[in-house]
């Protein structure tokens, strides 16, 4: 009989930690990165954003859309990252794709985020990447590869993306 | 009947649930939680693929508010789309890309095989022009991507789109690739939403 519970007991163990699996939080990095192709686009706010201005630190550029639920589910993480680390030398750019600035506007009454959302109206920016589903997130480092891919929604403020996202800065930030 | 020395039962056991052997592929149906609509669900090997059924009314919706016509948006609502999610849940310690190609992929129904409705075939149904910018961007991106490649913890959401009346059901060949090796399932009896008008006397 003991033997028998220590069998059930064994397995159990096994089997939790395969279901585990699904809960994992990953940035998976590119195999051969590459240099992240430049940009300019106009933010739901009014401003211009330029890629190149961001030279130096580490970019999250998510590809989103309002009507996109996994975009909307990690908004809230997003924002919880940007509020850590806007002045640390992580920066996040979310690129809307085919949306106009009423349409985000009225996005942000419902997910009330503050980093800035840009508008790729024409679809332009985001063919210049390798995306075919949204949301899809790359990692920029510091001197301008894109060198992760996260297809899909993340928990962006977990402590192991959060960890490795912080260890891609330069000193300066440190 | 002879009994199996526990030496060798236990640690079987515990190689068969920590290995692949545990994995055959299974099949779950029920009612999506979110959608209140009833899915279709297979778990293998370090990936799952859940299939919500998507009413048309919900297809027409999209489309109208994403700037097609009406004539359009009802092209669309006839299709039998399927909310798709389509997940790469392997270990983390024995990472394994997933691909597939839903070109591969085959319908059975009424005794005939065919072919998804992918995004390159909605380009030929509307090809540049024919609708709003805008509306092509919303439905490229809002179909499930014809040809991916997920590492673990990646997962797309999307419609799927099987070019059937409402109500059709029909059989689905999935195919993916994963270690290097090809996987295949059939699902059985998959049935498209029916086009539901509820009567404004039925609205509570």
């Amino acid at each position: 009989m003991r033997v028998l519970i220590k069998i059930i007991m064994l397995v159990s163990l096994n089997l939790a930690s395969l279901s585990a699996v699904a809960d994992q939080q990953t940035l998976p990095s590119i195999q051969e990165p590459f240099p992240a192709p430049g940009f300019t686009l106009q933010g739901e706010d009014g401003k211009t954003y330029r890629l190149s201005d961001y030279r130096g630190q580490v970019v999250i550029l998510n590809f989103w859309a309002t009507w996109c639920p996994p975009c909307r589910y990690e908004m809230p993480s997003m924002e919880r990252v940007w509020q850590d680390t806007k002045d640390k030398g992580i920066v996040i750019l979310a690129v809307d794709v085919g949306e106009d600035a009423d349409t985000v506007f009225e996005f942000t009454g419902d997910y009330p985020v503050t980093f800035p959302l840009l508008m790729d109206l024409d679809g332009a920016v985001i063919s210049r990447y390798e995306v075919v589903g949204m949301p899809t997130t790359y990692i920029i480092s510091p001197d301008g590869m894109v060198t992760h891919r996260a297809v899909g929604s993340r928990e962006w403020d977990s402590p192991v993306l959060l960890d490795q996202l912080k260890a891609m800065r330069t000193p300066k930030y440190k | 009947m002879q009994k199996l020395p526990l030496n060798l039962v236990v640690p079987f056991i515990l190689f068969a649930t920590s290995s692949r052997l545990v994995f055959a592929v299974t099949l779950s149906t029920g009612i999506d939680e979110v959608a209140n609509l009833p899915y279709w669900e297979i778990k293998g090997d370090g990936m799952t693929l859940r299939l919500v059924q998507r009413l048309p009314d919900q297809s027409r919706g999209f489309a109208m508010a994403r700037g097609f016509t009406p004539e359009q948006a009802e092209v669309f609502a006839q299709s039998c789309a399927f909310q798709t999610v389509f997940k790469n849940i392997s270990n983390l310690t024995t990472p394994g890309t997933l691909n597939y190609n839903l070109r591969d992929w085959i319908i059975y129904y009424q005794d005939k095989k065919r072919g998804m409705k992918t995004r390159e075939d909605w380009e030929k149904t509307w090809p540049p022009g024919q609708v709003k910018p805008a509306a092509q961007l919303a439905l490229n991106w809002g179909l499930y991507p014809t040809v991916q490649s997920y590492k673990p913890g990646d997962y797309n959401w999307g419609l799927s789109t099987f070019n059937l009346k409402p109500g059709a059901m029909f059989d689905l060949r999935v195919v993916w690739h994963q270690y290097d090796k090809q996987h295949e399932f059939v699902i059985h009896d998959v049935q498209c939403a029916p086009d539901i008008h509820p009567d404004p006397d039925d609205i509570n």
